[in-house]
């Protein structure tokens, strides 16, 4: 009888129940979809926030000295042993660098060569931007890239040779590209890491070693306190600027996509709320007729919720799994990348919405102590 | 007679009208609040970027190329080119000049601190801490480095801008590293020597900064420009200014641009409008644009609107169904009302004009407590989030009530238009 009944208020209130599902499926949608992309936002802006490019540095504990000197260098070995000594894979990146300040005899000036791993600066330094090729190999020892200053000094071009002194040794490379960066990177004459340490005259030495570690500024941190005593007679140092701008404006993107997801989920289950209320009020009548006709308020009520709850269910499902899809193609839309679906989103919605439902057919049980005669009439 | 009609849908059953007026003000100030947030978004964002530091760099034009390895310039203090410093005032008179937020002019100088019986190299740095640069329009602008380099951290205290030309021992600050290895404290006094020249002055505080200045010791702009005979003079300068997002119209070329485009470009605060802008203030400067931060700011800001508008458009739509169905439910409920008034002898469009001049007043009611909530919301986002309040937009006044009229006539014309169309019998027997 509970379920023919039941049966027969769904087929026969079809259009106003179909009108309350439209309302149920939007919330939902917007809510699995919003709520998809708040979880999601940090790794995204992470991610983003992580092209600000090296956050470690290693370098010797001496400090450089003199007005001419360059800083000091160390064993190359030491790091090479930084990528194994990381734990898990948290070094995105890693350039180790040899510095030395060498004369160009055809245009009669002095400039920064750098030796270091080119293959690692798309990933380490991605804001460069490279007029003509980048150098892909690690031991090209031909290539090298010339910052735009330094390339406007030297006349050279894509493709021009370039000769490099260093006291007595020379070296003779060929430009694959012109970098530009705005910083001190437009000056210097970025090459092999081998090369540098032949005509520097310091095989296995390099001066710096630049890394980009993943994480939060706080977990950097860590990362570095942590390298520290495993490479003695070298400094670990987080950069100050990176990571704790890194952290705020993290901070400040997650307060502000919470605030603005968790007022707009707030407002739409109100909002769907008013809906379900307005349904539960049309239902006025049926529920006087059927007390009319000898029902018990309990049984009524029951039906009522059933139905309500049953809508909800339906309309959070339905909702749920389009927000999901839709969170997925804002993530492609914004990032480039889909968004990672995060199952409990699912369940999450499926009882706001079936809670919402019901809470919206709650104020028909205030119908009980309503005598069926006044609520038929006034329904005329 | 319709107004009394009217008079009476109202006070005879407010509660749906109360319910529907709810669900659209509910809805209205969900898309005021996230329209409110999506456009303050890339102002406020823009400045917390400043934390990053300078967005631009100046440096001399006719200059021989810097050795710079680690942030220190390892070029002679007697080769290359300067900059004036008397000249700078004026890039608060450039058209973008409310954007510029802080600058900061370099000069550093080899020097050798006198520690016991021996003497230790380091650098020399001298800047701007909080200095008053007289714009040339009569006001004066505050800036240094705690402006544009933020994350600076002192312990003790920095030094006072203008004091070495007052007094007789001028203060300084030490940076971490270098204070660890030779001893040094605040409150001490030093020794040391810049160009064979003696100088001795108190160390005020010391400065973790986390680059080149960790190991150095930074001192008052006009302390190193005393000490290397260049007075007035500095020859690096970082610039830290508030700019929006480049776009690809930002990208081209601003020689091959029409006028009109032109004006575009020039008066819109791209990066690279500005550095133009202060390349024309400053004669002989070369201008720019500090790829690392400029790039990342400028995706991460174009990323964060872009999905900020999304979500606001996501919200907007879904609440458009929610209210529209609720519209639709408050129609369906009265089919009996309507009926009655069609065995009355009502016509059609009289029917459909009251409930139409219904759902105007509706929407009116609601928008306009929609916006306001909405414009309450975006005022509170602001606030908890950047600590500034968003700013109220009248603009949106308009919109979201033409938005409200919209949604709830496109909710309810369809359940309208099907119920008019019965015959009013059928509709009164309740089928």
């Amino acid at each position: 009888m509970f379920w023919r009944v039941l049966r027969q208020m769904i087929t026969n209130g079809r259009g106003r129940l179909a009108v309350a599902l439209v309302a149920l499926v939007s919330g939902a949608t917007a809510s699995a979809a919003l709520l998809n992309l708040e979880f999601d936002a940090e790794r995204k802006f992470s991610h983003e926030l992580r092209a600000l490019g090296p956050n470690v540095l290693v370098r010797s504990a001496v400090a450089p000295g003199g007005s001419d000197d360059p800083g000091t260098v160390f064993d190359a070995d030491a790091a090479s042993g930084l990528l194994s000594a990381a734990p898990g894979g948290r070094v995105t990146a890693l350039a180790p660098s040899l510095y030395a300040i060498v004369r160009s005899p055809g245009a009669e000036t002095n400039l920064v060569l750098a030796g270091t791993w080119l293959d690692a600066y798309p990933k380490l330094a991605p804001w460069w931007s490279v007029n003509g090729a980048w150098v892909t190999d690690r031991n090209d020892a031909k290539a090298c890239l010339v910052g735009q200053q330094a390339a406007a000094r030297l006349h050279v071009r894509p493709g021009s040779p370039l000769e490099v002194r260093y006291g007595p040794r020379t070296a003779t490379l060929e430009v694959a590209g012109i970098v530009s960066t705005g910083a001190a990177e437009d000056d210097q004459v970025f090459t092999n890491l081998a090369v540098a340490q032949q005509l520097a005259g310091l095989p296995g030495k390099v001066s710096l070693v630049q890394m980009s570690v993943a994480g939060t500024p706080e977990e950097v941190e860590r990362y570095a306190v942590q390298l520290g005593p495993r490479l003695p007679g070298l400094e670990v140092r987080p950069l100050r600027q990176i990571a704790q701008a890194e952290g705020q404006l993290l901070a400040r993107v997650q307060d502000l996509l919470f605030w603005s997801v968790g007022l707009i989920l707030i407002l739409t289950s109100l909002c769907v709320l008013a809906t379900t209320l307005a349904l539960a009020i049309e239902r006025r009548a049926d529920v006087g007729l059927m007390k009319a006709l000898g029902g018990q308020m309990t049984r009524i009520v029951r039906l009522f919720l059933v139905e309500a709850g049953l809508l909800g269910a339906v309309g959070g499902m339905t909702g749920a799994v389009i927000g999901t899809l839709l969170s997925a193609w804002i993530g492609r839309q914004v990032f480039g990348t889909a968004t990672s679906l995060r199952m409990e989103v699912i369940p999450l919605i499926l009882a706001v919405m079936v809670a919402v439902a019901l809470v919206g057919a709650l104020p028909l049980r205030l119908l009980s102590h309503v005598r069926p005669g006044i609520v038929l009439r006034e329904s005329k | 007679m319709f107004f009394r009609i009217l008079g009476e849908s109202f006070f005879r059953n407010p509660a749906r009208k109360w319910l529907e007026a709810a669900a659209l003000a509910l809805g209205m100030a969900i898309t005021t609040a996230a329209l409110v947030t999506a456009l303050d978004v890339g102002d406020r964002m823009a400045r917390e970027f400043r934390r990053l530091g300078a967005n631009l760099v100046v440096t001399p034009k006719t200059d021989t190329l810097p050795l710079e390895i680690g942030g220190t310039d390892y070029r002679p203090v007697e080769e290359g080119a300067y900059l004036k410093d008397e000249d700078l005032g004026k890039l608060r008179t450039i058209f973008w000049r409310l954007n510029i937020v802080g600058f900061s002019p370099f000069l550093e100088t080899p020097a050798e601190l006198e520690r016991g019986q021996n003497r230790i190299a380091a650098r020399m740095i001298g800047t701007w801490v909080k200095h008053q640069v007289t714009v040339p329009d009569g006001t004066t602008f505050t800036t240094g480095v705690l402006q544009t380099h933020p994350w600076w951290k002192i312990e003790g205290e920095w030094f006072p801008d203008d004091e070495v030309v007052t007094r007789g021992t001028p203060s300084v600050v030490a940076g971490a590293s270098l204070a660890s290895r030779a001893g040094i404290r605040p409150g001490e006094r030093l020794k040391a020597w810049v160009g064979g020249k003696e100088t001795a002055f108190l160390v005020k505080g010391i400065v973790t900064t986390g680059g080149a200045e960790d190991q150095a010791i930074v001192v008052p702009l006009g302390m190193v420009q005393r000490l290397t005979g260049h007075p007035g003079e500095y020859r690096r300068l970082s610039v830290s200014a508030l700019t929006s997002p480049e776009d690809e119209f930002a990208k081209r070329n601003p020689d091959t641009m029409t006028q009109a485009d032109y004006d575009r470009w020039f008066c819109t605060p791209y990066i690279s409008s500005i550095a133009f802008q202060i390349r024309q203030a400053l004669p002989g400067a070369e201008v720019r644009v500090v790829r690392q931060v400029a790039e990342t700011e400028g995706r991460v800001l174009g990323r964060l609107s872009a999905l900020l508008w999304l979500v606001s458009v996501t919200a907007l739509v879904s609440v458009a169904l929610v209210i529209g169905s609720t519209s639709a439910t408050t129609v369906l409920e009265r089919r009996r009302e309507i009926g009655l008034m069609k065995a009355l002898g009502a016509g059609q469009r009289r029917i459909l004009g009251l409930f139409v001049a219904e759902q105007i007043i509706v929407a009116a009611c609601g928008g306009l407590a929609g916006y306001l909530a909405g414009e309450g919301l975006g005022y509170l986002v602001g606030k908890i989030v950047f600590g500034i309040p968003g700013t109220g937009r009248l603009v949106l006044l308009p919109v979201v009530l033409a938005l409200a009229l919209a949604v709830t006539l496109a909710g309810s014309l369809w359940p309208l238009g099907r119920v008019a169309r019965l015959d009013a019998a059928p509709v009164l027997r309740g089928e």
